[in-house]
């Protein structure tokens, strides 16, 4: 399990909110829930690193399902992410003076807003780990998913259902958490997986000849006559 | 060696899907940041940049993949075994910095035609532009000193993110102090100016701060990366010059605007009419201020498209004019005495579009639509104004609660005209009976509430100020009217104009005179108690007054 790839995340996120926290004290400004989105990212990046399994090739060789460990590191990482999540909204909320009029924004669609981020992340990690760009993993799986996040945030046609307004507060997160669990479900499914997406084609020389078992021999052809353009150059 | 292994690392960065990813993604983010207005090169060539800081996080976490490429591959023993040490090739990644710059370029190129083509007014100004550059080649250099000491991927998107965040939070800096980011984005006012301010923003001086950012980058990054003494104190020294230059140019950025340049600014704004070029046609005033002349063709269209269609005119003579800004904040006044600043609010608070005037009708600055539907919906926001200071309506509201025209015929006649004039899509024009939500829109009026309907363009603020409420029913009546022949309603309007202006003319006598029934309005539903009343235009309050002059 990566901790410190997570731990980092989470904590250069939450100190980012801090030092917002202290800035804004300071100029007796407040923070909003823009805020924590924002702070919030770093733990995202980070969970784009934590399916991938460097010895994937050995493990699926192995009784143990390969999706059992990147699974494993998910579940590890849930509550981890949580008390993240919690830890922002305290400073958030710290930063609002005890005596403002109107209630405070409800923080259940933050949370779902979040979850389905969170849930896009690991899906585009998960598809990443199964493309040819395996090897770069989580570099690879942000900007698809910061990208995929954005569309969905902007995009005339799905800012109306996840962006309240204009949607409402139940609206955008049972949105939300609807995408988290295709994402989610995305996610199994890639897990699951056993082929590698990714080939290279080999290119098998003219001059290779095939015995009775048609294997190729790797014999290579009998050198060109003096003066002649050798095969394949 | 070096200029070698600098080509290959050029080319891998020309060729990266993340950089072409980056490009893509600025160029979205530059379209989106420009948006439908009108460009004004004062303030696009900080929009470009807006993009740039987008590609610039991706070179800068393409750059941190390739500086840690061989401790993440786990063959830095075997690279400590070749020729090349690990400092030439850091000096190496850095020279191949230059394979970002055509991406840049590219970016920079095709936004300025796409600008230039939608009519910019204004010059590009080359340190802005060239600013731009040198964020993406500070990003890729911050990128090589975070991956010769940090080889996880992590790392550079941790980077790429914090660049990403200094530019979308407001928090961090203010005033003057907006301008030490290494882009600003959010908290200028540059599309509301009239025109260039000399020396504001200090683009010369944030590029270079951003030179030296890129320098100071360069340097640790071989710092990390090279052994001997002697190299190690040069370059410590060159550290130490390259914080100077930041600091300089630091200071540079946080000198006060001039007080002749604000002074003048101030003037431009409260006392247009000294800097505005006017032109009278039709007995018509317009007013633009330099280098807006290409949107006279544009106002006028609509405003002549009403005139045609009405039988007498007011006696007080029609002005349209641009305003802008209704103060100075921090960004501008920063390092200038509070009296100063009081001094050039109070002037401001006289401006032309901030007191209610009669006859004038007051265009934004920065929110002229360039072209498409939005421009239609400027234009028709002319016309309604320009048609309502012909059947007598009050208008521009500023600062207050726009008035309702509550079943008067004047209303209908008065949308009628700016529906001849703009000629709206009626899809559009049906569209503002349904909020944003699909739910009927109205307001409170003498503690009834009245259907109400948002005309194209009531939201963009392309007028300082606002007309008053349009109702649905007055709406709906013009609509009926627009499928009368013109010459019919021309006629019934002519034989006694003096009667349809006074306000105790009623929509049913208007549609009576015309022959058609009158239309009947949806009735707004009875919210349950004690929830919010149904959303209304912008400016409507619970209670709007009636319109009476």
């Amino acid at each position: 399990m990566p901790w410190i790839t997570l731990l980092t995340g989470c904590l250069a996120g939450t100190f980012f909110l801090g030092v917002l926290a202290h800035v804004a004290g300071a100029s007796y400004g407040t923070l909003n829930q823009a805020s924590v989105r924002l702070a919030f990212l770093p733990a995202i990046a980070a969970l784009a690193f934590l399916l991938r399994a460097p010895f994937r090739p050995l493990t699926q060789a192995t009784p143990v399902p390969a999706w059992v460990v990147p699974a494993g590191h998910l579940l590890l990482a849930a509550p981890v992410l949580a008390v993240t999540c919690w830890a922002q909204l305290r400073i958030m909320a710290h930063t609002v003076p005890p005596h403002t009029l109107g209630h405070p924004p409800a923080a259940y669609p933050v949370i779902a807003q979040l979850t389905g981020w969170c849930a896009i992340t690991v899906a585009c990690a998960a598809c990443v780990d199964r493309a040819r760009y395996a090897d770069l993993g989580g570099a690879i799986a942000i900007p698809v998913s910061f990208a995929a996040i954005a569309l969905a945030w902007y995009a005339p046609v799905t800012s109306r259902f996840l962006i309240e307004p204009p949607a409402s507060a139940l609206g955008v997160t049972t949105a939300w958490y609807a995408i988290a669990a295709a994402a989610l479900t995305l996610t199994g499914a890639a897990m699951a997986d056993r082929w590698h997406r990714y080939s290279r084609h080999l290119r098998v020389e003219r001059g290779f000849s095939r015995r009775g078992s048609g294997r190729p021999t790797g014999e290579l052809p009998e050198p060109a006559a003096a003066g002649a353009r050798p095969a394949g150059r | 060696m070096v200029l070698g292994l600098a080509r290959v690392e050029a080319s891998l960065l020309v060729r990266s899907v993340l950089v072409l990813a980056g490009l893509l993604a600025g160029a979205l983010v530059i379209w989106f940041l420009i948006g439908s207005a009108e460009p004004l090169w004062w303030n696009v060539g900080w929009r470009i940049g807006g993009g740039q800081l987008v590609l610039g996080m991706a070179v800068l976490a393409v750059a941190q993949l390739n500086a840690g490429r061989a401790r993440r591959d786990g063959l830095a023993a075997l690279y400590a075994s070749f020729p090349a040490t690990a400092g030439t090739r850091a000096f190496a990644h850095l020279i191949g910095l230059a394979g970002a710059a055509p991406a840049s370029l590219l970016l920079i190129g095709a936004a300025a035609v796409v600008i230039q083509g939608r009519g910019a007014i204004g010059s590009a100004s080359i340190a802005v532009l060239a600013g731009g550059l040198l964020l993406v080649i500070a990003a890729g250099a911050a990128g090589i000193a975070i991956g010769a000491r940090f080889a996880h991927p992590l790392a550079g998107a941790l980077g790429a993110l914090a660049l990403f965040i200094t530019a979308a939070t407001n928090h961090l800096a203010s005033g003057g102090g907006i301008w030490l980011l290494p882009w600003e984005v959010l908290q200028d006012d540059l599309s509301q100016l009239p025109g260039p301010l000399a020396g504001y923003p200090p683009a010369g001086a944030h590029a270079l701060e951003l030179a030296g950012l890129a320098v100071l980058a360069g340097i640790v990054a071989l710092a990390l990366t090279v052994g001997g003494a002697r190299i190690r104190g040069r370059l410590a020294a060159a550290g130490i010059l390259a914080v100077a230059v930041i600091c300089s140019a630091g200071a540079l950025q946080l000198r006060p605007i001039p007080t002749a340049e604000l002074n003048h600014l101030v003037t431009e704004i409260a006392d247009p009419a000294s800097v505005q070029r006017c032109t009278t046609a039709s007995e018509i005033r317009y007013c633009l201020y330099p280098g807006f002349g290409r949107d006279l063709s544009s106002v006028q269209a609509p405003v002549n498209g009403v005139l045609a269609h009405v039988p007498a005119r007011p006696g007080q003579p029609l002005t349209i004019r641009q305003a802008t800004l209704a103060s100075l904040d921090e960004t501008f006044t920063h390092g200038h005495p509070e009296r100063q600043i009081s001094r050039w609010n109070a002037q401001l608070q006289g401006a032309p579009g901030n007191a209610a005037a009669v006859s004038a009708i007051y265009l934004s600055v920065g929110s002229w639509p360039a072209a498409g539907g939005q421009l239609a919906d400027a234009r028709f926001d002319v016309a309604l104004a320009a048609a309502d200071w012909t059947v007598h309506l009050p208008f521009p509201i500023v600062n207050g609660q726009p008035c309702v025209p509550l079943n008067q015929a004047r209303e209908a006649i008065a949308i009628w005209l700016a529906i001849l004039a703009a000629h709206p899509p009626a899809g559009d024009l049906r569209d503002g009976l349904r909020g944003p939500g699909g739910g009927l829109t109205g307001t409170e009026v003498g503690n009834t509430m009245v259907q109400t309907w948002n005309y194209p363009g009531i939201n963009a603020g392309y007028l300082t100020g606002v007309v008053p409420q349009p109702t649905a029913a007055g709406y709906l009546l013009a609509k009926a009217m627009t499928s009368l022949p013109e010459q019919k309603v021309s006629q019934v309007l002519d034989d006694a104009w003096a009667t349809w202006l006074n306000r105790h003319t009623t929509d049913a006598q208007l549609a009576t005179a015309l022959g058609i029934p009158m239309p009947s309005v949806p009735g707004l539903p009875v919210p349950p108690p004690g929830t919010a009343t149904v959303q209304g235009g912008p400016g409507n309050a619970p209670q709007n007054p009636v319109c009476t002059t």
